[in-house]
């Protein structure tokens, strides 16, 4: 699925090709885990089922296309308040209840969800692979001997933008320094008069809006299916142990990491086999450097 | 003599009704659920030896069942050599497999782990829908079917005894778990690992072990599973459902306790089979809806009765006692 290979080498500059080809995708996958890293960094929980919500807001481009023949960017401006909304009250309805829940209930309430939710599309929207095309995918912009779609530099365009937005938030606003206070000692945060419930809330909510940003994002460039979440999420957790789990711009530079073992991995050993380097790569992570690459040593151990 | 417990006589109920079930019933459809109730049960049990009693709470379990499916499989259909042989080669290369992940298991604790056990299973799923030569690939390996105990083309009533002795001895070990001081060891692991290091067990190395017996158990069963269903397909017997499915039974029933898994698969088994007996006409529609109910189940189960059955059963038996005294 990498523009590379969709492009053929003949034409374009295979090393360059290959470069714009990491970081457009690293870009798309940062969104996707930085949402997964604020809510571990914050709520301690490793959120299972966040692959479902980039299904769903996948699925959302593709109806609102087919449907109403809506431009999937302009979707984008809708499906940020939708996500947000949705995460308010999965955080209400389920997350609330297990918080301070030992990780074993965190764990397998979270499994529940991706599997409940994997399976409502599923008995709704068939397990058929749903591709559309919008206008843009169709645009192929050449610079400098390199190759790629409108779609992807859009898509890369707005992940950036969310991202960093999201880490400016986090750094300079009250409301991001109380999210941050919170994350390092929730006791504290408390005792200095922090509502500790609305972090949590605002936290997961926040989280899952990034990531139904991104299904929208991703929907033009890959097929929407019941189980589309399961490829992505397990390539941001990768993402989220390399850059350390919580730590936003190591989220961002575990993103170009993985991309860049995606593209390179496929190029030289056929698509086929690019997710078994991530992997590769994941574990051996876990293995030397659990607290991801420049995380503080005995940080996997955070929380146990 | 001392009074057996209650979920003792529960699991002497529950096998029993196994072991006479072929004496008055011959009907297949039946028989099915019952070899079906005490696989998954024996499957669960084996996860949780690690999950349960150890607290190695693994989500990439179905690594072993994909390695011992294929193991009896390729042995039987590449080869042409007996399943029984593939069945201890799946052993042998799940306790390579077990060894590996339990050494990761020494280091990295809750949801690292869990994660760390999703990515294994996940390798082993590519590796083998993908490495055409040998496994065939995504297109599976059909198992052929030769008559005969030696090649494990077995009539119903024979499967059934084959999975009940695999069941009794999953339900075995657990008990044993319970009561020796191994058991002990590894409860004390489960619970505070730093105290069972100060009292001088050699934690590390009983968490390897029960995870290397628990991917033992899971790869046998996996082997039988394959010749029992006569099909492999690489992106089920590796799946993250199939992992969550060990760890479901086991969690509805009681998880860390001998009967838990069993009565969980009981439930589960039974509410998939009337499911797919009931929505046999809509193919993909059955499915979402069991599995919507599995995940359901799970969240609520988890939080509203972390103890599960049994766990309840005990419960309700407290307050009885407390009312009558």
């Amino acid at each position: 699925m990498d523009p590379a290979a969709r492009l053929g080498f003949a034409q374009i500059d295979v090393l360059a090709q290959l470069a714009v080809s990491t970081v457009l995708l690293g870009g798309i996958y940062a969104l996707i885990a930085v949402g997964l890293t604020l809510i571990f960094g914050i709520m301690r929980v490793v959120n299972f089922a966040h692959g479902e919500f980039l299904m769903l807001g996948m699925y959302l481009a593709f109806f609102a296309f087919t449907m109403r023949n809506l431009d999937p960017y302009l979707v984008l401006l809708a499906a940020i308040p939708i996500f947000f909304g949705v995460g308010l009250i999965v955080y209400v309805l389920i997350m609330k209840g297990v918080i301070h829940a030992s990780h074993n209930v965190q764990i397998f309430t979270t499994v529940g969800l991706s599997t409940a939710l994997q399976n409502v599309a599923l008995v709704l929207w068939s397990g058929d692979f749903q591709v559309f095309r919008p206008w843009e995918s169709s645009v192929v912009l050449r610079v400098a001997g390199t190759a790629f779609n409108l779609s992807q530099v859009i898509a890369f365009a707005v992940a950036v933008a969310l991202t960093v937005a999201l880490i400016a938030f986090m750094k300079w606003t009250h409301t991001g320094r109380v999210m941050r206070a919170t994350a390092q000692d929730r006791d504290a945060a408390t005792l200095m008069g922090i509502d500790t419930d609305r972090v949590y809330r605002l936290t997961f909510a926040i989280g899952i809006a990034c990531v139904g940003a991104a299904g929208v994002l991703v929907s033009p460039l890959y097929a929407a299916y019941p189980q589309a979440g399961l490829q992505f999420v397990t390539l941001a957790y990768v993402v989220v142990v390399l850059g350390g789990l919580g730590d936003m711009a190591g989220a961002m530079l575990g993103s170009l990491i993985v991309a860049a073992v995606e593209v390179g991995g496929s190029y030289v050993f056929g698509a086929a086999w690019k997710e078994v380097f991530y992997f590769l790569l994941f574990i051996g992570v876990l293995v030397f450097r659990p607290a991801g690459i420049f995380g503080q040593r005995g940080a996997e151990t955070l929380g146990t | 003599m001392s009074r057996l417990a209650p979920d003792r006589w529960a699991a002497i109920v529950l096998f029993g009704a196994a072991a006479v079930t072929p004496l008055f019933v011959r009907d297949t459809f039946i028989l099915d659920s019952v070899i079906l109730i005490l696989l998954w049960g024996a499957l669960s049990a084996a996860w949780n030896v690690a999950g349960g009693y150890a607290g190695q709470v693994s989500l990439g379990h179905a690594a072993f069942f994909g390695i011992g499916a294929y193991a009896a499989a390729l042995m039987s259909a590449r080869y042409g050599r007996s399943p029984w042989l593939g069945l201890g080669v799946g052993v042998l290369l799940s306790i390579g497999a077990g060894a590996m992940i339990g050494y990761l298991s020494n280091r990295l604790k809750g949801p690292y782990f869990a994660l760390s056990t999703i990515a294994f299973a996940e390798v082993l799923k590519i590796v083998a829908s993908r490495w055409r030569g040998f496994t065939a690939g995504s297109e599976g390996v059909p198992v052929p079917f030769r008559p005969g105990f030696w090649t494990l083309g077995l009539g119903h009533v024979a499967w059934l005894y084959l999975i009940l002795v695999l069941a009794l001895g999953c339900y075995a070990l657990q008990i044993y778990l319970e009561r020796s001081r191994i058991g002990y060891q590894l409860a004390g692991v489960r619970e505070d690992e730093d105290a069972a290091e100060a009292l001088g067990i050699a934690t590390r190395r009983r968490k390897v072990q029960a995870i290397v017996v628990s991917a033992a158990l899971t790869s046998a069963s996996g082997s039988l599973w394959a010749q029992y269903v006569g099909f492999v397909d690489p992106t089920h017997v590796f799946s993250i459902d199939l992992s969550v499915r060990f760890a479901l039974n086991a969690i509805i029933g009681g998880i860390g306790t001998a009967l838990g898994p069993f009565l969980g698969s009981v439930l589960i088994t039974s509410l998939e089979t009337y499911l797919r007996a009931t929505f046999s006409g809509i193919k993909a529609g059955f499915t979402g809806i069991y599995l919507i109910i599995y995940g359901v189940v799970l969240i609520l189960i988890v939080r509203f009765a972390p103890e599960g059955l049994t766990g309840i059963a005990s419960r309700l038996r407290a307050r009885r006692i407390r009312a009558h005294a």
